[in-house]
């Protein structure tokens, strides 16, 4: 996005942005007035405010692993990923996105095998949370009917019981001992309730087939005789669908 | 299937069409924030206004509880991601939903900051959630000028922009904050929220004394366009050699300079709305109401000064 308004106060605006990421001010010294602050301390105030704001806001968005990980851990890991994926926007609901794909790759987590798609399950819950219920979303043209998803609807692949997790965590930590943790595929739609979001299992191949419509494709490719019966009872009939015949 | 459903229960009835407007009185309110929800909805405390960070309510459900609120209380929304003092412009997306919640929520005030949060670098855009310094420059002025028409073009309303909260200068600075706002005002037809808690902080960590710079305010800046005032309290720092900073935190209850400053204000221009800003280490809420109650108590004598002059 090039500047419109001339090339000092841009300039002066990424140094600072940078420095303040970085932590390192040495090019900014030059520019601030000397006074009973010294820069150093000044951008120092700035930059713990700015990493404050974005940790918890990753907080927010991820409950679970906080409760699972501990504060310390939690702001390390966090900052870690914004050094690698500093934020680009101002509204920092969707900032964690790519969160649980970092944890998956983040050497401390590596411990917690399920850490990630925690992550993945905590971000989706609180997206799908956030979303306007009862919208429609993509549709599919079946001939003489329309299938129609919910707009908030969401679908997600875990490797590792993540709900489970979350409502051992919330409920009863101790729980956690009780659940069986090796690894096995999950998918899961989630869709925005008047209060509350509903997650429901379903089969790869109605994931699969949700995915292409979300996606705007034919989701008839690669669509398997026997696949039928889970669509029919796991997408015609699901609460994020609606059927309609054409008048 | 299972049902996660949202931790707090709100028993509002979110409105479904848009509420109307409801003016801003000149009253001391609170900055409502989500530990007081449960709170005001239910023992629904004789507030006169209510404000917000609008960047908290843009998801569905968190609007649906501020437009309950709106149908019982007159709301100001008090934007800190619209960036108003960026080179690279304003984030447009963000500016839009903004409106679509504006629009909903009919707010009798809505404000924003004198700082920038967006930068465009070399490896894109970078956006960091504070409320950054700007040198006083003609330049820079162009920007915010550039950037505040824009805002209120697509808002289609007045906005009020706040003097922030400060820890350095830039040498390039030509201009004092007070002029750099009062000819921001002139270009834009904006008003000023004067935020005193912010003139204390920024004068003292600057060495300066907090009245001489509130005169500088009181003189360049026309007491019409001065819609809304800001009350808070803030962080003392030790720095090696017995330096102190001053920290914008709003964690605490609103100190002795800010109510000096805040009677001389109210004295001048008149009872104006007036907030009672509280954001880290928030107390109980009668608390915050105790604060408003001291702030309404000047605002009296205020009112009761003009009617004897």
């Amino acid at each position: 996005m090039p500047s419109l308004f001339g090339p000092d106060l841009a300039a002066l605006q990424a140094d600072m942005a940078r420095a303040l990421l970085s932590g390192r001010y040495d090019g900014l010294a030059a520019a601030v007035q000397s006074g009973p602050i010294t820069a150093e301390e000044a951008l120092g105030v700035h930059r713990n405010t700015a990493l404050h704001g974005l940790v918890n806001a990753l907080r927010l968005d991820h409950p679970t692993v906080d409760a699972l990980v501990g504060a310390d851990f939690f702001d390390q890991a966090a900052r870690a990923f914004i050094d690698a994926h500093p934020p680009t926007g101002a509204w920092l609901a969707g900032y964690g996105e790519a969160f649980a794909d970092f944890l998956a790759g983040h050497g401390p987590a590596g411990e917690l095998p399920y850490l990630a798609d925690v992550a993945r399950f905590d971000f989706a819950l609180e997206q799908v949370g956030g979303a306007v219920s009862g919208l429609d979303g993509p549709a599919l043209d079946l001939g003489a009917a329309r299938l129609t998803l919910d707009g908030s609807l969401r679908l997600i692949a875990l490797h590792y019981p993540a709900p489970a997790i979350r409502d051992a965590i919330r409920e009863d930590e101790d729980r956690l001992a009780d659940l069986d943790l090796r690894p096995c595929r999950h998918d899961l739609a989630l869709w925005r309730l008047a209060d509350g979001v509903g997650v429901r299992p379903i089969v790869p191949a109605s994931a699969a087939f949700l995915a292409a419509v979300i996606a705007g494709q034919d989701p008839g490719d690669g669509l398997a005789e026997a696949d039928l019966d889970a669509l029919q009872s796991e997408v015609f009939a699901a609460p994020f669908v609606r059927l309609s015949l054409k008048t | 299937m299972s049902v996660h459903h949202f931790p707090r229960a709100f028993g509002l009835h979110a409105a479904s069409s848009p509420a109307s407007q409801r003016p801003i009185p000149a009253a001391a309110g609170i900055g409502l924030r989500l530990p007081h929800h449960a709170v005001v909805r239910d023992s629904r405390p004789a507030i006169p206004w209510l404000e917000v960070h609008p960047e908290n309510y843009l998801t569905s459900a968190l609007a649906d509880e501020l437009a309950a609120f709106a149908d019982r209380y007159p709301i100001s929304l008090h934007a800190v991601g619209l960036s108003l003092g960026s080179a690279c412009g304003l984030d447009l997306e963000h500016l839009l939903r903004l409106r679509a919640l504006e629009r909903r929520i009919r707010p009798g005030l809505m404000s924003d900051h004198l700082s920038w949060s967006l930068a465009t670098t070399n490896q894109g855009p970078l956006a960091l959630p504070d409320l950054l310094p700007l040198p006083y420059t003609e330049e820079a002025l162009t920007v915010v000028v550039a950037n505040v028409d824009r805002a209120q073009g697509v808002l289609d309303r007045r906005l009020l922009i706040e003097n922030p909260s400060t820890y350095l200068q830039f040498e390039a600075s030509a201009l004092s904050e007070a002029e750099f706002l009062a000819e921001l005002v002139r270009a834009t037809g904006c008003g000023v929220l004067l935020d005193i808690n912010n003139i204390v902080v920024s004068a003292l960590n600057q060495g300066l004394d907090p009245a001489y710079v509130l005169a500088d305010y009181l003189a360049m800046i026309p007491p019409s366009a001065i819609g809304e005032i800001h009350l808070a309290g803030h962080a003392v720092r030790d720095l090696p050699g017995g330096r102190r900073i001053r920290i914008d935190d709003h964690g605490s209850r609103v100190g002795l300079e800010v109510w000096r400053l805040f009677e001389t204000v109210a004295h001048v221009l008149g009872p104006r709305p007036t907030l009672i800003e509280w954001d880290t280490d928030i107390p109980e809420l009668p608390i915050l109401l105790g604060e408003a109650a001291v702030a309404q108590a000047i605002l009296n004598t205020a009112t009761w000064g003009q009617r004897h002059a």
